[in-house]
Parts: structure tokens; C-alpha cells; sequence
């Protein structure tokens, strides 16, 4: 515990006081999600934890994001197994005008043991809107198309079919040293797989919520 | 008794006589033919004062008896001889006028015309100056009056200087300016000097000198602006009204939020999960309630940010030129011109 708060302090200290145009962001985050895949009766929700940074330099940002989730039954469902979801959701954005960005980047998820969910990765491009709420608030909309998606059991999904959407929000304090924000994302796979019969639907849907703490430097 | 006498005598002696004890009538004739000419007895005053001037007089009572004799010839109306004795009286006292308002008419008439039959230059004033000397620009102004029209020549001596300031033909008064600048662009070195007027028209010549005091010291700098008189600098932000403005994003946003997962929602998942969004919109909507309550941040205010901006580029560029300004100066000397007492007339 003490060097915990050894490791706090000195994290704190070395932040300089006037954040200048060039910052870097990383903090723990709390997550908690709902997973649900090809019918109503496999539905899981669950929590965990996971790490986020962020670089930004003048008009452009890049953010990484991971998480670990692990995902239990719903009392709706029929689904008997947990599993445990590792994503890393990688974004690169560049400032267009007004409130609007561009966002790029991918997102990838892995399910262990591989066979209880899809395991997934695509190639996202979006936009985002930004608003500061106030002096040290800002609140994000954003949403994207996920590109290229890659499942562990096969099959596939239009660019129409996979789709994301987001909102975020940032509070600032001790004048941009830390930073608590909550983010919310919304993941569809229209996904079709062939299973000999011919294509049937297979979608697949995550709402994750996170809630983090971040030191800026 | 003979010691404190004899101390009584050597301080009457040591004592320097005043202008009015220098100036006072001491010869006793002259001091009758004044009283004589007082008491209208002009005959009388006039062989009086004839006879004084046979006697030992000094400058100033030669001057008082040819006066006298101008006077008296005026009132006698002997034009021609009152003006003969007011050439000796110019001749003797070259500044001496007489008080309009003491003096008859026919007196003033007779002195004007002794005054132009008569070479003298009269009434030569420095005035006291101070000035950039050098390329500065500044000048001492002098002046004269030369009684008849002559060569008039004006020179700046002292020590190893001696600068010819004018050369000019004139008549009447005589207006100069003077740079105290030697040949060279250099000012004058700091000293005594003496300016000397001559006049000359054939065999007659006439000086009138002053003495003057040259000193030099630093030229004065200015000191750099920090505003500029009747500007002041703008606030360069403003605080904006209070708005709902947003708590209203944060309703859309966060309506927008939930109706696209809404949207987006696979019908064969079953009902969508609004846990994850209620709760992150929910943070949206906190915050925005919280910013509509507070006292809006401050905003750049645009108009002022340039205002000051054209204001410091003003300064920045004033400054400028009183730094220029200030290194011509510190190469620069202050000349200071002060007239000294005269110590005798000119002849």
C-alpha cells in the first residue's frame, strides 16, 4: 500500500502544472458489459478491468484501450459456461473542423476458452463529435463502421452490418492532472455463416461500459 | 585708539563699492549745475556744468555732465548743441536710455538723432539657453543694436577658440542664432567665453563683448512606454450569460446515445441491454446539469485579443524608436549657454 502511494506521488508530481497542447493520458479503467451472440437464449454480462492511454499532439490523437471482462450467463438465458473477453480497441483521430473528428483504427476480441463466443477483429473508420461542457468537461458522440470483420468461427459481415456506436465524457481535475471519465460502446456484427444448409444469421452484440480514472501528464 | 582707526580705514577700503556708491555725483561743480538745471536756471547750470567737465571728472560724471548739458541746450531749445552733448553721453555710456516719461520731448528727439550720428552697438544680450548641442539642432539666440548701418562682425573667444560667428551689413537691431558648433559638427568645449560684436563703417569701429558661460552635460533619455496615454488594455475574455445550453447537448447527446443502440439492436438478440448506456449517459446528463448551474467558463474574447495585440505592436514599436532615440542621445551633449555679469562697457 505504501508503495502504492509512493508510485501516486511520484506519478502526481512529475505531471507539470500547465499541460501544454501535447499530453498523454493513461489510467485504470472499471468495466462492466453486455455480450450476446446469434439468439436471445446466449446472453452473458459481466465486469472487469482494463488500462487506457491516450497521445494527443495539436490536431491529432491516437487512444488505445484495453480491457479483460469476464462474462457470466444472464437469468434470461440458456447459456451455462462463463467466459473471459480480452479486447484492445485502438483509435487514431484527427481534428476536421468544428466539433467533428475522424476517427481510424481497429478493435480486437478475443474469447477464452475460444469455443464459448466468437472471437473478433475489424477495421473501424468513423466520426466524432465533441463538446466541452464546461471548463474541464467535455462529452463526445461518436460512431463508425467496423470493416473487415474476422471471426474465430467463420462467417461474415457487411461494412452496413457492423456498426458502432459511442459516448463518452471527461471530467477534469487538480487543473488536468487527473481526469475521471466514463465511455460507452456499442458493438453490432450483422455476421452470416454458412452452415451447410446455407447462410443463416449469426449476429453478434456488446454494450461495454467503462468508467476510469487517469492521470494526464 | 590709532589701531581701531587705522582697522576702519582698511575695512572702508576693503569693502567693494556698490554700483549706487560707483555711481553716485561726487564732483561738487556738477552737483551745483544739477541743482542750477532743477531749479530752472538754465544759464547758470549750463556754465556750471561747462565748467565741470574742465575739471577732474570720472566716466560716469563726464556722461552726467554732458547729460546735463543735453538737457539743458533741449530746454534752450539749442537743438544742434543738445545733440552734440548726447553723442558724448552715447559715446561714453553706449547703453544709457533715457525714461520717456521723465524726459521732455525735445530731449528724447535730440538723444534719437545723437544715437544714429553716433557708431555704437548697443543692448548686446545672450540669452540664457539650453540645448542639444552638436547635430542636435538647438541654437543660443543673441541680439544687438548697431546705431548706424556698418560691418557688423560677431566672434566667439575664449581660450584657444575663436569662432566668427556673422559677418553682415546691418542697421537697427540685430537678431542672431548660434549652434555653439565649432567647424567640425563638435559642440563648443564647456568654458568662459566672450561674444564681441564689431561694427565697423570706414575709419570708425565700435565693440560691445558679454561674457559667456559654456557648460556641457548628458543629454537626457526617455524612458520606455508601458502604455500608450488614453489606451488601456482590453480583458482578453469575457464570461458569456448563463445558458442551458449544456445540459441540452448532454440530453441530446445522450438521447442519441441510447436511440442508436436502440437502432442498431439486432431484433433476434432480444431486448437491448440500455444498463452500459443509462449509466455513461446518465454521467453525461449529470455533468451537463451541473455546467448549466455553474458560472459559465470564460471565453476568449476576439475583438479585445486583437485590440491589445495592435496596442502591444504600438508600444513594442514606440519603444523601438525611443531606443534609437536614446543611443543618438547618449552620443549627444547638453549645452548650457549662461550670460555672465559684464565687466565694463564697450568702446
Amino acid at each position: 500500500m505504501k508503495a502504492v502511494r509512493a508510485v501516486a506521488a511520484v506519478v502526481l508530481a512529475a505531471v507539470p502544472a500547465r499541460l501544454s497542447a501535447q499530453h498523454f493520458v493513461v489510467g485504470p479503467q472499471v468495466v462492466f458489459g453486455d455480450y450476446r451472440e446469434v439468439s436471445a437464449d446466449l446472453h452473458y454480462r459481466g465486469g472487469g478491468g482494463g488500462l487506457a492511454g491516450s497521445f494527443t499532439w495539436k490536431k491529432l490523437a491516437a487512444e488505445a484501450a484495453f480491457v479483460s471482462i469476464k462474462y457470466e450467463p444472464a437469468g434470461d438465458g440458456t447459456a451455462v459456461a462463463s467466459f473471459t473477453a480480452k479486447q484492445l480497441d485502438v483509435r487514431v483521430r484527427y481534428y476536421v473542423t468544428g466539433p467533428v473528428s475522424a476517427e481510424v483504427g481497429f478493435v480486437r476480441r478475443k474469447a477464452d476458452p475460444e469455443f464459448e463466443a466468437q472471437s473478433v477483429g475489424a477495421v473501424r473508420a468513423g466520426a466524432r463529435m465533441a463538446y466541452p461542457l464546461g471548463p474541464g468537461v467535455r462529452m463526445a458522440l461518436r460512431g463508425g463502421m467496423l470493416f473487415g470483420p474476422k471471426f474465430s468461427g467463420g462467417g461474415k459481415s457487411s461494412g452496413l452490418g457492423a456498426l458502432e456506436i459511442g459516448l463518452f465524457f471527461v471530467v477534469d481535475g487538480l487543473r488536468g492532472r487527473l481526469r475521471f471519465s466514463g465511455d460507452y460502446d456499442f458493438q453490432r456484427f450483422a455476421r452470416k455463416a454458412d452452415d451447410g444448409s446455407g447462410e443463416v444469421d449469426v449476429p453478434i452484440q456488446q454494450s461495454l461500459g467503462r468508467v476510469g480514472l487517469a492521470v494526464a501528464f | 585708539m590709532r589701531c581701531v582707526a587705522w582697522l576702519l580705514v582698511a575695512l572702508a577700503v576693503a569693502v567693494p563699492r556698490g554700483p549706487v556708491a560707483a555711481q553716485t555725483v561726487q564732483n561738487a561743480t556738477l552737483r551745483r549745475a544739477q541743482q542750477a538745471y532743477e531749479n530752472l536756471e538754465y544759464r547758470q547750470g549750463l556754465g556750471l556744468a561747462q565748467a565741470a567737465l574742465r575739471e577732474r571728472l570720472s566716466g560716469f560724471e563726464r556722461a552726467r555732465a554732458y547729460e546735463l548739458l543735453g538737457f539743458t541746450f533741449s530746454a534752450m531749445d539749442s537743438i544742434l548743441k543738445a545733440v552734440d552733448a548726447f553723442k558724448q553721453v552715447v559715446l561714453l555710456e553706449p547703453e544709457r536710455e533715457l525714461d520717456p516719461n521723465r524726459t521732455s520731448p525735445k530731449a528724447l528727439s535730440a538723444f534719437q538723432v545723437a544715437l544714429t550720428q553716433v557708431l555704437v552697438v548697443r543692448q548686446l544680450r545672450v540669452d540664457s539657453s539650453e540645448f542639444v548641442g552638436g547635430q542636435g539642432g538647438g541654437a543660443v539666440g543673441m541680439r544687438y543694436t548697431v546705431t548706424q548701418p556698418a560691418r557688423v562682425v560677431t566672434r566667439v573667444v575664449g581660450g584657444q577658440t575663436a569662432l566668427k560667428i556673422d559677418s553682415t551689413v546691418a542697421n537697427g537691431q540685430v537678431n542672431l542664432r548660434w549652434p555653439a558648433r565649432l567647424p567640425s559638427g563638435d559642440p563648443v568645449p564647456s568654458g568662459t567665453y566672450t561674444v564681441v560684436v564689431e561694427a565697423t563703417v570706414g575709419q570708425n569701429s565700435f565693440s560691445a563683448s558679454q561674457p559667456i558661460r559654456i557648460a556641457h552635460g548628458a543629454v537626457d533619455t526617455l524612458p520606455h512606454l508601458t502604455s500608450l496615454p488614453g489606451y488601456e488594455y482590453l480583458p482578453e475574455t469575457e464570461v458569456p450569460p448563463k445558458s442551458s445550453r449544456p445540459m441540452g447537448l448532454a440530453l441530446v447527446y445522450a438521447g442519441v446515445a441510447l436511440a442508436g443502440t436502440a437502432a442498431l439492436s439486432e431484433g433476434d438478440l432480444g431486448s437491448t441491454s440500455l444498463r452500459e448506456a443509462g449509466v455513461i449517459g446518465t454521467g453525461v446528463v449529470l455533468a451537463g446539469f451541473i455546467m448549466t448551474l455553474k458560472k459559465p467558463a470564460p471565453q476568449p474574447a476576439r475583438g479585445n485579443i486583437l485590440y491589445n495585440q495592435l496596442l502591444r505592436e504600438q508600444i513594442a514599436r514606440r519603444n523601438a524608436e525611443i531606443s534609437q532615440d536614446n543611443v543618438r542621445r547618449r552620443q549627444q551633449v547638453q549645452v548650457t549657454v549662461v550670460p555672465l555679469p559684464k565687466s565694463g562697457a564697450g568702446r
